[in-house]
């Protein structure tokens, strides 16, 4: 599921307040999970700089309660996993981008959250780094069967990888205004799925009402 | 002509070989007066008797326990007032401006009041190298904590990380740096706290022998004192080179 909208929606507030780093201002999240089925990927890939890969994969399973020697062959068995195998004594200063973005990956996902959390993670990657790591990312949750919350300014990404497209009205006091659902079936590969005969006209029905709606928040300052 | 960069102190090596040798020239040319001036080898000599009798142990002891000492507790007093300060905001609201005070005071000033509370003993002295570190540390680790990105902080939380792991795995290694950086200027601090309190007043140390060299008018005494403090300190920097190299390896 995505949510996209123009900027000043709110898209990354929704995130912050479904877990808990800021207070919504009325109302309440429901998820229906505990704290600690939720993870979440940011837009940089915040490791600690001075833990190793390794270490830093290993931070949430030891703060859930994991002994650290076992924490730290389930960190192992994720950067495996996410194609990092060999990398885990390294320090996030001696990877590259994408390599950084794989560990705070094997980070939320070794925690084997229910809900994962997306604002806008792929935005600093270079285009092929990004198409493979959305690849994966894709085949992973698919596999886990991992419910995602993306929140993204890119259509292609929203479309290719949900099932659900929500769009955001202009801030303040935005609220959603249309939703989508997505036809492509699943399993699904990210980067095929944009030649899917659906893709294309869904891609024109979102721009067009996304359109409208920052062309409507600009009619609306010149107004004031 | 290209200077090979590596073999830079060679040619400081000469450069202080040829000042050496033209002072020397100098004082046994009377063109210098040793009552200002004293020659190397007087200077040397100085130093050779300090040692050969055996005098210079009492002193270095006595500097160094205090100086160390000092150090020590103001390292850890600092640290802890910091991280209190920067994670509870009724500490910091007590503590900061009395530590701005004494930031902004020359600390040296207190060395005769630590002499009249505590005695000429080595307590006064580790009182004001003590005073001198702690606020260095505190103002250090202070800012360096509040200078934390927040997104380091806020990825911890959604991780399930409480206070106490922030401090354990984002404040402490993120100030472990700049305590480092400021390790070398503590070292100094610390002994410029024990060597001013023995200036003041004292029967034993550095500063005392210093203090003992100036009344007596013994310039080549007071040059190897100085010679010999300088040392001391370097010896103690290299030593805190290699922990921050050390700790920091992954930058």
């Amino acid at each position: 599921m995505s949510l996209v909208g123009p900027s000043g929606s709110g898209k990354s507030s929704l995130l912050r307040a479904v877990i808990g780093l800021q207070k919504p201002l009325a109302g309440t999240v429901e998820t229906g999970l505990a704290p600690s089925e939720i993870g979440m990927l940011f837009q940089d890939d915040a490791l600690l700089p001075w833990k190793t890969a390794r270490e830093n994969v290993a931070l949430g399973l030891i703060f859930n309660g994991v002994e650290p020697p076992r924490a730290q062959e389930q960190a192992d068995v994720w950067l495996q996993r996410l194609g990092l195998a060999g990398f885990g004594h390294r320090f996030p200063r001696h990877l590259s981008g994408g390599q950084r973005k794989r560990v705070a990956l094997a980070q939320v996902l070794a925690m084997t959250p229910k809900l994962l959390l997306m604002d806008e993670p792929f935005a600093s990657l270079d285009a092929i780094v990004r198409a493979r790591i959305i690849q994966e990312v894709a085949t992973l949750v698919e596999r886990e069967r991992i419910s995602v919350l993306l929140v993204t300014h890119d259509l292609e990404e929203a479309i290719s990888l949900s099932d659900c497209v929500y769009l955001l009205s202009q801030g303040p006091r935005a609220h959603i205004t249309h939703d989508y659902r997505v036809p492509i079936p699943r399993p699904r590969d990210p980067v095929r799925a944009r030649m899917h005969p659906a893709f294309a006209p869904l891609y024109e029905k979102l721009w067009n009402d996304l359109s409208r709606e920052v062309d409507r928040d600009q009619r609306a300052e010149s107004t004031v | 002509m290209a200077l090979n960069p590596r073999h830079a102190w060679l040619r400081q090596l000469a450069a202080l070989t040829i000042v050496l040798m033209v002072w020397e020239a100098a004082g046994r040319g009377h063109l210098l007066n040793p009552l200002f001036a004293p020659s190397p080898s007087q200077i040397g000599a100085a130093l050779v008797d300090l040692f050969g009798s055996g005098r210079i142990w009492p002193h270095l002891n006595a500097t160094f326990t205090e100086a160390l000492a000092g150090l020590l507790i103001g390292i850890v007093v600092g640290i802890v007032l910091g991280v209190l300060a920067a994670l509870v905001p009724l500490i910091a609201e007590l503590i900061e401006p009395v530590m701005t005070l004494l930031n902004a005071i020359p600390r040296v000033i207190l060395a005769p009041v630590f002499v009249i509370w505590m005695g000429i003993g080595i307590a006064s002295k580790v009182a004001l190298a003590f005073i001198l570190v702690a606020v260095l540390m505190f103002f250090t680790v202070y800012s360096g904590i509040r200078q934390v990105d927040r997104k380091l902080v806020e990825r911890i939380v959604t991780l399930g990380g409480g206070r106490w792991e922030l401090v354990r795995h984002v404040y402490l290694p993120a100030v472990a740096s700049s305590v480092l950086g400021s390790l070398k200027v503590a070292v100094g601090f610390a002994f410029t706290g024990a060597c001013v309190g023995e200036f003041v007043a004292a029967s034993r140390g550095l500063g005392y022998l210093l203090s003992f060299a100036q009344s007596t008018y013994n310039t080549a005494l007071m040059f190897a004192l100085i010679l010999l403090i300088l040392v001391v300190v370097l010896v103690i920097f290299g030593i805190a080179g290699r922990l921050e190299k050390h700790l920091l390896r992954w930058n």
